[in-house]
């Protein structure tokens, strides 16, 4: 285990971080904590929320300095359990085509490459599921061709229409809902893919693996019109 | 007992009038925000005053207020900002018990003081629970915010009333200091000492952004620090921006974000905080932690 530190903001506010990177090596230590922590000290902990280089934990019993440093000991002894066997694959059908895609030409001319180059790049890897944030249900994946970190736009969107799927810095992602946003929009999903009512057990969890399979428009067409379209 | 539901109609909805809770905790792994009211300590005083249970969900109003019907009788109580507030044309003081019957109109108009009016009613609104909680949010409840026409559901039980508890007057003091008790942020020890001192010993004047996920403060912090790969965030949670401002996060904060976290603002000063309009001063200052 090689986290770095552990910051104690006050007695119920302890955040466990790790160097700065986005990587697999990374989300499996923060998942092999966060079930030792579970099962270990399950009673005091509130919450466990997690960031691409940081676990945060909201307790219900208070911790003193000295026992945080304690803690961040205990940890760094742990050997990292074989949680990433046990992560499901994530299928979503994406629609790459103009309409949908709209920034795609712009993303391809911006790298010098072929729209049809970034819609494979783009579809050809898996991705890493590494929390949830921004708005209820989008995905933090990790996972992005090198070739394919784009800065955010300068001034964000008004629109992406829910099921846009985009790319900013080294990220991709799904907007869950309608939203204003900053990424390159280069497809749409027909999938819903948040809703507050849909047992969590149908959602992708933190260490699944999310695979895109591009569609056509009459493929994506068709399965808007299915009354299931959830994953 | 017998209960049966009533409704409350608004004839006028006010601009950013919803229904909250305390919060809703549980999905925040999902990415679902907090929500709950703004000023806690508020709501912890309209269900005392109304021996409700402390979690009873209330309307939470701002700026503009709505006119309402009240279809069976009940009891209410406000508190939280300063406005003009009318039963049946009578002005209403906030922190008192106003007993409603049948067919009875109240109206909330002029803001005068603070952010954000609280109206309790007797054993709470009853709209739907989701994931836990009442508290409105978009996406997530069937409704945002209520829209002129809407009928909100409550419980009418013909009962014995018991007098009101003493001791059931509003501190106002709480919400003239402009002192906010602050921990350090995960990022506070990276910010150089002329910064560091400039934040604890000036104060700062709340801005013109103001919402439910946010308030920016005006006066602007040399940032030198590099941003953060994106982390967990709270209400409460100071970050600073790449353009040096300073912005609190409050109840409907994202889960996660990718500015710096300077400082965490501590429970009840959020609550005092929430009351603050644009062109008010504020201090931060660190919570003194007792050393067990």
């Amino acid at each position: 285990m090689k986290p770095l530190k552990i910051f104690r903001a006050h007695s119920k506010w302890i955040e466990i971080s790790w160097p700065k990177e986005i990587s697999a090596e990374i989300l499996r230590e923060q998942l092999a904590v966060r079930s030792f922590l579970e099962a270990e000290y399950g009673e005091g902990i509130k919450e466990i929320r997690m960031g691409f280089n940081t676990l945060s934990l909201k307790l219900s019993i208070p911790i003193s300095p000295s026992d945080a440093q304690d803690l961040l000991a205990e940890i760094k002894e742990l050997a990292v359990a074989h949680v990433s066997k046990f992560s499901k694959l994530w299928e979503i059908p994406v629609c790459y085509a103009p309409n949908f895609g709209k920034d795609l030409g712009k993303l391809a001319a911006l790298h010098g490459l072929s729209e049809t180059e970034v819609v494979q790049l783009h579809y050809e890897k898996d991705y890493l599921l590494h929390f949830y944030g921004f708005l209820p249900g989008f995905m933090y994946l990790g996972g992005l061709d090198e070739r394919l970190v784009t800065p955010r736009k300068k001034t964000p969107d008004r629109f992406m229409p829910a099921g846009t799927v985009a790319i900013g810095g080294q990220q991709t992602g799904i907007y869950p809902m309608d939203s204003p946003g900053g990424w390159y929009a280069i497809g749409r999903t027909p999938m819903s893919m948040f809703d507050i009512n849909r047992s969590p057990d149908h959602m992708p969890k933190i260490g699944d693996t999310v695979r895109f399979v591009p569609i056509t428009v009459e493929e994506f067409t068709e399965m808007k019109e299915k009354t299931v379209t959830t994953l | 007992m017998i209960k049966s539901p009533a409704y409350v109609h608004f004839l006028q909805a006010g601009l950013m009038t919803s229904v909250q809770d305390w919060a809703r905790q549980e999905m925040a792994d999902f990415g679902v925000p907090y929500s709950g009211v703004m000023d806690r300590l508020s709501m912890v005083l309209v269900n005392y005053l109304l021996q409700n249970p402390q979690n009873a969900a209330v309307l939470e109003m701002s700026q503009t207020g709505p006119e309402m019907l009240f279809e069976m009788p009940t009891r209410i109580a406000f508190a939280g900002a300063i406005a003009d507030i009318y039963h049946n044309d009578k002005p209403v003081k906030l922190g008192t018990i106003i007993d409603i019957d049948e067919g009875d109109r109240v109206i909330v108009k002029r803001f005068r003081r603070r952010q954000w009016l609280y109206m309790g009613i007797q054993g709470g609104f009853e709209t739907d629970v989701v994931s836990g909680s009442r508290s409105w949010y978009k996406g997530i409840t069937p409704q945002e915010k209520v829209e002129k026409g809407d009928n909100l559901c409550y419980l009418y039980e013909e009962r014995y009333f018991p007098p009101p508890p003493a001791n059931s007057r509003i501190k106002d003091s709480w919400y003239r200091q402009s002192e906010i008790m602050v921990h350090p942020g995960p990022e506070w020890e990276m910010l150089p000492r002329l910064s560091q001192n400039r934040i604890i010993h000036k104060s700062f004047t709340i801005s013109e952004t103001v919402n439910r996920m946010a308030y920016q403060l005006v006066e602007p912090i040399y940032n030198s620090l590099e941003s953060i790969l994106t982390a967990a965030v709270y209400p409460g949670t100071v970050q600073l921006t790449p353009g040096g401002n300073l912005i609190v996060l409050m109840r409907d904060a994202q889960v996660t974000g990718g500015y710096p976290r300077i400082l965490q603002v501590e429970n009840n000063s959020l609550s005092i905080l929430s009351q603050k309009r644009p062109g008010d001063k504020i201090k931060f200052s660190f919570v003194k932690e007792e050393l067990t």
